[in-house]
């Protein structure tokens, strides 16, 4: 008895409900070089501003117990070379692979404007992912997601410069998830993406100096998903769009902890350093864990968890 | 019959070195000088980055691919400790490598400490052996200089300490060559080694004229495959810099694309 994978998230559908985090996965380009990304749920590229993006000094990673801390700061080719050069959407189009675009900018005008120039030439693109939370750029980013008003600001505008499906990335650095999910809902956002990275510090005793040259970075990686499931779970609870979880998700069993706590989508995010195929084997892991319980398709298990 | 990433044998060099030939049959075949391999040391569970290591050597009949690397941090110890039979997942070969020397050509290898291992390849390979220029703190950071010397290549050494060869930095030892070339030689430049070495030789050869000198650059590596944009280094971009990825558009750059602080 075939499994059925796919999943509904209202203004689209994914063949299968794993993503890839953005950041973690580059254009695509990079991971097609080693499988077909078209088996992927969806394929989510790195941040795309309306200009080029130099990126933070370095030393940009730093691992940690169980996860890492990076400060890459969004480097990125800007929006022109993005939907014209050879090793993004063009490329991207040729591959079959579900697209969803990260965008980013320091002012919402910067976001309507990387919005509206995916929506002039929204060929082979599904849906964007309006990134809110990166802790790691000082103009814009975070500064967005940690303010319900500014967010409202923010998501609202981009609203009305596409026509295109959008997910509102999260952070999770705010004491109430809840109320900033609700406001991405009520901005008009299509579903919540939860959760990005949580900002740290690591320091090297030896030398009396940060491990990474931008001071703080986001905490990725298995340490922060017990956090990362208890916000999927409450951000579930305070809105009816879908949710998307991520946060340290490593195999099958990670991702359908996600998805009984409500997320009806997940993304695998720093697992994919430890293992290019992650991704891949966590699909086949959610497959393994219903054919084990004996689930006819992949959406029942969503909001399952039994208290 | 070995496992796809069962290491085959790890020993000690000396000190903190140490050399392990894993069983890796399809990189064995493929890799090229200057590539790397980026290694997950499976048997570290709270450790979730793969680690680089330069190819040192591949033996495409037996399928073994070597390392040779120092003890530096928690994976370096771990690797350290594993015994054959123990496997890894290595993957790779990754980056772009070195241009091997035109057969009428010498390479001259500059290399600081450990650096010797992404450049023995080149020695084996290459028609001429040429010449490994290369500097260490002193005689305990001197490793794999007879593996040099068996393919023919000969060996010029410079340390801080002055315990052994040249007392200096590696860069003496070009500074000299460029100054003092044999008549009639055509000698192509290669260099892997600690950042600022690497500079500073980068920085000369371009003086010099040799601007297509290769350095091996690289720095805290995560995914390896150009995805995460950690591992950046400065390359000219006009006036200014632009961030490369050392793992997918490097780890070699040409002397002349690298930029220069001051």
């Amino acid at each position: 008895m075939k499994i059925d994978m796919s999943v509904d998230l209202g203004k689209f559908k994914l063949k299968n409900p794993v993503m890839t985090a953005s950041g973690t996965f580059g254009y695509g380009y990079e991971y097609n070089q080693l499988y077909d990304i078209s088996r992927l749920g969806a394929v989510v590229v790195k941040g795309i501003a309306p200009f080029v993006s130099n990126g933070n000094p370095t030393p940009r990673v730093a691992e940690t117990a169980s996860g890492m801390l990076n400060a890459i700061g969004l480097q990125g080719p800007g929006v022109d070379k993005f939907l014209h050069g050879d090793h993004y959407m063009p490329f991207l189009r040729t591959t079959g692979a579900t697209v969803i675009v990260n965008i980013w900018g320091k002012s919402i005008a910067d976001y309507c404007e990387v919005a509206r120039r995916m929506d002039e030439e929204p060929e082979g693109i599904t849906a964007l992912e309006v990134n809110i939370s990166c802790p790691n750029v000082k103009a814009g980013g975070v500064a967005f997601g940690t303010d319900t008003k500014l967010l409202n600001e923010v998501i609202s505008a981009v609203r009305k410069s596409t026509t295109l499906p959008l997910i509102v990335k999260l952070s999770p650095n705010v004491t109430k998830i809840g109320d900033f999910a609700k406001a991405a809902e009520d901005a008009g956002a299509d579903a919540v993406y939860l959760i990005n990275t949580l900002t740290g510090m690591a320091i090297n005793a030896e030398t009396r100096k940060p491990k990474i040259a931008n001071l703080t970075g986001g905490l990725s990686g298995p340490a922060v998903k017990p956090v990362a499931l208890r916000m999927v779970y409450e951000a579930s609870k305070a809105v009816t769009i879908p949710v998307i979880g991520m946060g340290g998700i490593c195999n099958g069993i990670d991702a359908v902890e996600f998805m009984l706590a409500g997320a009806k989508a997940v993304a695998v995010g720093t697992a994919t350093f430890a293992d290019p195929y992650a991704p891949l084997k966590v699909i086949d892991g959610i497959e393994d864990y219903l054919k084990r319980h004996n689930f006819k398709s992949v959406s029942e298990i969503v909001g399952a968890l039994e208290i | 019959m070995y496992k796809i990433g069962e290491i085959v044998s790890n020993r000690c060099l000396k000190g903190d070195y140490f050399q392990a030939v894993f069983y890796h049959p399809e990189i064995a075949v493929k890799a090229i000088a200057g590539q790397f391999v980026h290694v997950q040391i499976t048997q570290m569970s709270a450790n979730i980055l793969r680690r680089p290591f330069s190819i040192n050597n591949t033996d495409p009949e037996a399928g073994t691919v070597q390392i040779t690397y120092k003890v530096v941090g928690s994976g370096t110890e771990v690797l350290s400790k594993l015994a054959p039979g123990a496997v890894c997942d290595l993957l790779g070969p990754l980056g772009n490598g070195y241009k091997m020397p035109a057969d009428d050509e010498i390479p001259v290898m500059i290399a600081g400490g450990y650096g010797t291992a992404a450049m023995f390849m080149i020695s084996k390979l290459a028609k001429n052996k040429g010449m490994l220029l290369v500097g260490a703190r002193g005689d305990a950071d001197l490793i794999l200089l007879e593996d040099y010397q068996a393919q023919g290549t000969e060996v010029k050494v410079a340390t801080n300490d002055g315990s052994v060869g040249t007392q200096g930095f590696v860069t003496v030892l070009l500074e000299d060559l460029l100054k003092n070339p044999e008549p009639g030689k055509k000698y192509r430049f290669y260099a892997c080694g600690p950042t600022p070495m690497l500079m500073a030789a980068g920085k000369m050869l371009c003086a010099a004229g040799r601007a297509d000198g290769e350095l091996s650059l690289d720095h805290v590596m995560c995914c390896g495959v150009g995805a995460c944009f950690a591992c950046v280094v400065k390359v000219k971009d006009g006036d200014t810099f632009r961030y490369a990825r050392s793992c997918s558009e490097g780890p070699v750059f040409t002397a002349g694309e690298v930029y220069y602080e001051n």
